[in-house]
């Protein structure tokens, strides 16, 4: 909203400079962009809240000065000599829906003459950014400008019988507007009418038919006030914000009506553009209640925090228009109907200091009254962070949606949809944070990124019974090198067993035994046999795997990249585990090796169930797994590390001779493997 | 006869010709003093080792079993006092001119060219807005405040009703909402969490609540429509205007520097009566002539104000009784001016060289 200094000044007295002005102005609420010079003309660009209707004019603005300066305020001129028969005598009003329109005033001009505007008028048009159009236009927009009160001219003689009727549309009426649209109107549709049809979209737009034009002789203002959620309704619904409909649906003044009838006139007449008929058609049948509102003196303190004088209060306030009185405990104010914003005592409360200033309120710190609440799983998260940072992983946020067919290739719920999304590409929220990491790689290795690693922690999105969900999952995403490639050590391509070797360490803070792998139902979107699952206490917490080269290729992703989905709300969900310290052995463990030739039907963990429990058994490892040459096809060669320990003394030679016997013995009764040393 | 030939005979033959045990240990002690007259190299010093100390064929093995082992009762004190002194000393000997070899040959070592970088170790990133985030919560933790975040998917009520925002106002308009088929909606703020806290718990109440906001925003360099932001709210029965000032003041200076101040504007917000802007003094220039702060001095960082009444009310917490103020703001704009980030979409496209500058 811009806002000349030069027409403040027809209100109120400025002294001080424009950069002192708009600072003053900011502080109190209404806050000015920019102050610029133009054509010798100060201008002002405010941005007004929406609350604030009131001020999005120049005599509302210089109500706020002369608030904040405490100086008297000048209303503009309504004087206006008046000749000829009656205005009621020449056009009639009718309000049929007193909900949607509470007050029409009709003001009658005769003998209009085509001409331009005076030069001061336009001059202050355009400054505000408004271009002249005739001289009732720019009238009707100076005074919109002015006191905020949006009117509308109609050629009256173009107005069957001479009639206003304000009603809702009848369904199949449609109304040529302004802009040359023809609009189907239905009865949720308020209407300025004729004797016969709808001649205006009540508080958007006029329409065509009685639209003023070179040849007007006749003129019928209107200056009316409409409901704010009825215009907002129609606005809306054509897709047509204009001036008027703006104002109407932030709130008007309805005792601003007759004043903008009685200004327009005023400038009419002093310009000598037209005759003024006596008098104006007002039409109101019911005047809205306005409520009385209470401020108690104690209140102030109690919101603010300081005693403001009883002085400065009603200083204030009177300033603003309003009507205190006094009483023992506090004030009862009338509400007035330019701030329908202010209905109750903390809205006057806010009067009072943003008036006074808040600055005027000293800092204080409030006294802790409340323990804080834990954070519930703060400490499995902090643990899960400082896991993933420590492996190396970037931490990364995508955006929560993705396009529905991501949905359909990667989530296995359905896909949570929205009504309005901001394109194709991202038009459901997701229920896979895959494809949102997939996106991420496919960002780096385009910009030839030789080593990614990245994790997100995010939420994904699905419906319940009564709602929605929205679980936590973490995504890790790795391609390229398994280390950053450096002159120390030979690069190495990041592989399956890197990102299990990760999960492993994410996941050792919350389980008490290592979780079992899981290689059925593993998602399609991994490639078959390269990707696996970790469950533990028959909860599944984790899938990760090679992206199924199929799906990387349409990404246009040239080489193996590496996913996995931590589902940590059942991760977190285990809590912590608590640490608990057992004996530390006071002898060295002792190691066997033994080199096997397995089929391929048998994998690692079988051979580990085959061997079972064992007294002082340690571990078993493979320490080498070896196909290719010597080896025939169809097995592998495996060097079995195993490892026996006791506690306190030191196994013999015989001892762990006879553990290796028996675990010769197990391999080959249970798998039929043959031991070669 | 060689003293290590004499080392193979029984010590009784040896005095029967003649010898006596302090002369026969004399002449041993002189040909060991011989043997390192020298220094030694490292495997010189190991055939010390053998030739004395070896365990079968050693020197003082041999005089262990022919000299200590066979002595006449009578001359056993005398031959184990000179057996232990000797083989001290020769322990002693063997073992500094095994150090000696040691440190020989770590001098031998060629020497690290110190300025080679070390292997690459990757230690992850946080993500700047995440960063963000825990340094507002370690401003507002000792405060007294608990951590919240709250559904992302919301209902019409919680997002908007609830705080006050009128049914038909440009208000909501404003917030520029995405909507689910079924009418729920992406929330447009972290207020909605502010009612769900009030109606679970009683004050007094201090909160943060932070977490995704969305908005039907189209990208660019200062819109995403996908953001984050917190807000901190206190609840209870004395809290006024000045203690928002006051938190916030400390707040700002905590977080942009100790020189920041914080100028509160009056505002408007449904949700909050009196409402306020807070700018604070550019942290990037002295002179209020820079681009960031748009040549004005101030930058404009977060909305707060005191808790509406019928927030309070719609909440089910009686205003008569209590009150409290709430704050908040965009913690992707505070990520982007501390750690002078030009464009909010590389928040989201996870490129690491991006993410790599906050490791």
């Amino acid at each position: 909203m811009r806002i000349l200094l030069s027409w403040l000044r027809d209100f109120v007295e400025i002294k001080e400079s424009p950069r002192e002005l708009a600072d003053a102005l900011t502080m109190a609420g209404m806050a000015v962009d920019a102050v610029e010079s133009e054509a010798g003309e100060t201008v002002f660009e405010f941005d007004i809240t929406s609350n604030r209707p009131d001020a999005m004019n120049h005599f509302g603005m210089a109500r706020e000065v002369a608030a904040i300066y405490r100086r008297p305020l000048r209303a503009p001129s309504t004087a206006c000599a008046e000749s000829g028969p009656p205005a009621a005598s020449k056009a009639s009003v009718a309000i049929q829906d007193p909900d949607g329109c509470v007050r029409y005033v009709g003001r009658v001009f005769t003998d209009v003459e085509a001409r331009p505007s005076p030069d001061w008028m336009r001059r202050r048009l355009e400054l505000c950014g408004i271009r002249s159009i005739n001289n009732l236009a720019d009238l009707t927009n100076y005074v919109l400008l002015e006191i905020g009160q949006p009117t509308h001219a109609f050629d009256l003689d173009r107005l069957a019988g001479a009639a206003i009727v304000v009603r809702r549309a009848r369904h199949g009426e449609t109304l040529v507007t302004l802009d040359g649209e023809e609009r189907d109107l239905t009865d949720g549709h308020l209407t300025i009418c004729d004797a016969e049809r709808p001649v205006a979209l009540a508080g958007v737009m006029g329409g065509q038919a009685s639209e003023i034009t070179a040849e007007t002789r006749n003129v019928l203002l209107e200056a009316a006030w409409f409901r704010p959620s009825v215009i907002r309704n129609a606005a809306r619904g054509f897709k047509l914000f204009t001036e008027a409909s703006h104002r109407f649906e932030r709130g008007a003044d309805w005792n601003a009506a007759p004043r903008a009838a009685d200004r327009i006139a005023a400038l009419l007449a002093r310009t000598g553009l037209g005759r003024v008929l006596p008098g104006q058609v007002d039409c109101f049948p019911q005047q809205p209640r306005l409520s009385l509102i209470r401020l108690e003196r104690t209140h102030i303190r109690r919101h603010l925090g300081i005693q403001v004088d009883d002085a400065e209060v009603e200083g204030i306030l009177s300033a603003l228009g309003f009507e205190p009185s006094s009483d023992k405990s506090g004030w009862s104010v009338p509400a007035v109907s330019h701030r329908l914003d202010v209905e109750r005592g903390i809205d006057l409360i806010e009067e009072v200091a943003r008036i006074h200033g808040f600055a005027n309120i000293p800092a204080t710190l409030p006294l802790v009254g409340a323990a804080p609440e834990p954070t519930p799983q703060a400490a499995e998260d902090a643990r899960m962070r400082a896991a993933v940072r420590g492996l190396g992983y970037d931490e990364t946020i995508g955006f929560a949606f993705i396009s529905s067919d991501e949905a359909g290739r990667f989530g296995s719920d359905d896909p949570v949809s929205l009504r309005n999304p901001l394109s194709q590409l991202w038009d459901v929220m997701r229920n896979s944070a895959v494809p949102t990491m997939v996106r991420a790689l496919e960002w780096n290795l385009r910009r030839n990124q030789p080593f990614v690693r990245l994790a997100e922690f995010g939420r994904v999105y699905r419906r319940s019974e009564a709602s929605y969900e929205e679980p936590g999952v973490l995504t890790l995403g790795a391609t390229g090198t398994a280390r950053q490639a450096s002159w120390a050590e030979p690069a190495r391509e990041v592989g399956f067993y890197d990102i299990k070797a990760d999960i492993a360490v994410l996941l050792a803070p919350f389980l008490a035994n290592a979780p079992s792998i899981v290689t059925e139902g593993v998602p399609t979107y991994y490639r078959k046999k390269h990707a696996a699952g970790l469950r533990s206490d028959g909860e599944l917490l984790a899938w990760f795997g090679e992206l199924d080269p199929e799906l990387a290729r349409e990404r246009k992703i040239r080489q193996p990249v590496w996913v996995a989905e931590i589902f940590l709300d059942k991760v977190y969900g285990k809590g912590l585990r608590r640490p608990t310290h057992g004996k530390l052995a006071k002898v060295p463990a002792v190691s066997r090796d033994f080199s096997l030739l397995v089929p391929d039907a048998i994998d690692f963990a079988s051979i580990t169930e085959a061997v079972g429990e064992m007294p002082d058994l340690d571990s078993v490892e493979p320490a080498e797994v070896f196909r290719g040459k010597n080896v025939p096809d169809g097995s592998y060669s495996l060097l079995l590390r195993v490892w026996w320990q006791r506690l306190d003394e030191s196994l013999t030679d015989e001892e762990v001779n006879e553990f290796a016997a028996e675990l010769r013995s197990r391999l080959q009764s249970r798998l039929g493997i043959t031991t070669r040393t | 006869m060689s003293i290590e030939h004499k080392t193979g005979r029984p010590i009784g033959e040896l005095i029967r010709e003649g010898e006596d045990p302090e002369q026969l240990y004399g002449e041993l002690r002189a040909a060991f003093e011989r043997d390192c007259s020298e220094a030694l190299t490292a495997q010189q010093g190991q055939a010390l080792r053998d030739r004395w100390l070896g365990r079968r064929s050693g020197l003082l093995s041999a005089t262990n079993d022919h000299w200590l082992k066979a002595a006449p009762r009578e001359l056993k004190p005398v031959v184990g006092k000179l057996q232990n002194l000797l083989r001290r000393d020769v322990e002693a000997a063997v073992k500094a001119a095994a150090e000696a070899a040691a440190r020989e040959q770590v001098q031998a070592e060629p020497e690290l060219d110190t300025t080679l970088p070390g292997p690459g170790r990757a230690y992850g990133a946080v993500h700047p807005v995440r960063l963000a985030l825990e340094e507002v919560l370690d401003i507002f933790r000792p405060l007294g405040y608990s951590v919240a975040e709250g559904p992302e998917i919301e209902t019409f009520f919680y997002n908007f009703e609830a705080l006050n925002f009128p049914p038909d106002h440009p208000a909501v308009d404003e917030m520029d909402t995405l909507f689910l088929e079924d009418g729920a909606l992406l929330r447009t703020h972290t207020s909605p969490c502010q009612i769900r806290i009030m109606e679970s718990e009683s004050p007094p109440l201090r909160y943060v609540v932070h977490g995704k906001v969305y908005r039907n925003d189209t990208p660019d360099a200062t819109h995403s429509p996908m953001f984050h932001q917190l807000e901190m709210f206190a609840v209870d029965e004395s809290i006024t205007f000045g203690d928002l000032k006051g938190t916030l003041e400390h707040f700002v200076r905590r977080f942009f520097g100790p020189q920041t101040q914080a100028r509160f504007r009056p505002s408007f917000f449904p949700f909050t009566e009196p409402s306020a802007e807070v700018d604070i003094t550019c942290p990037f220039c002295s002179d209020g002539a820079c681009r960031i702060c748009k040549q004005t001095g101030f930058i404009e960082v977060l909305g707060c104000g005191m808790i509406d009444p019928n927030v309070l009310r719609n909440a089910g917490l009686d205003p008569e009784r209590y009150q409290g103020f709430a704050a908040g703001f965009g913690l992707d704009r505070f990520a982007m001016l501390k750690y002078n980030i030009d464009d909010i979409l590389l928040m989201y496209q996870g490129d690491s060289r991006f993410l790599r500058q906050f490791r």
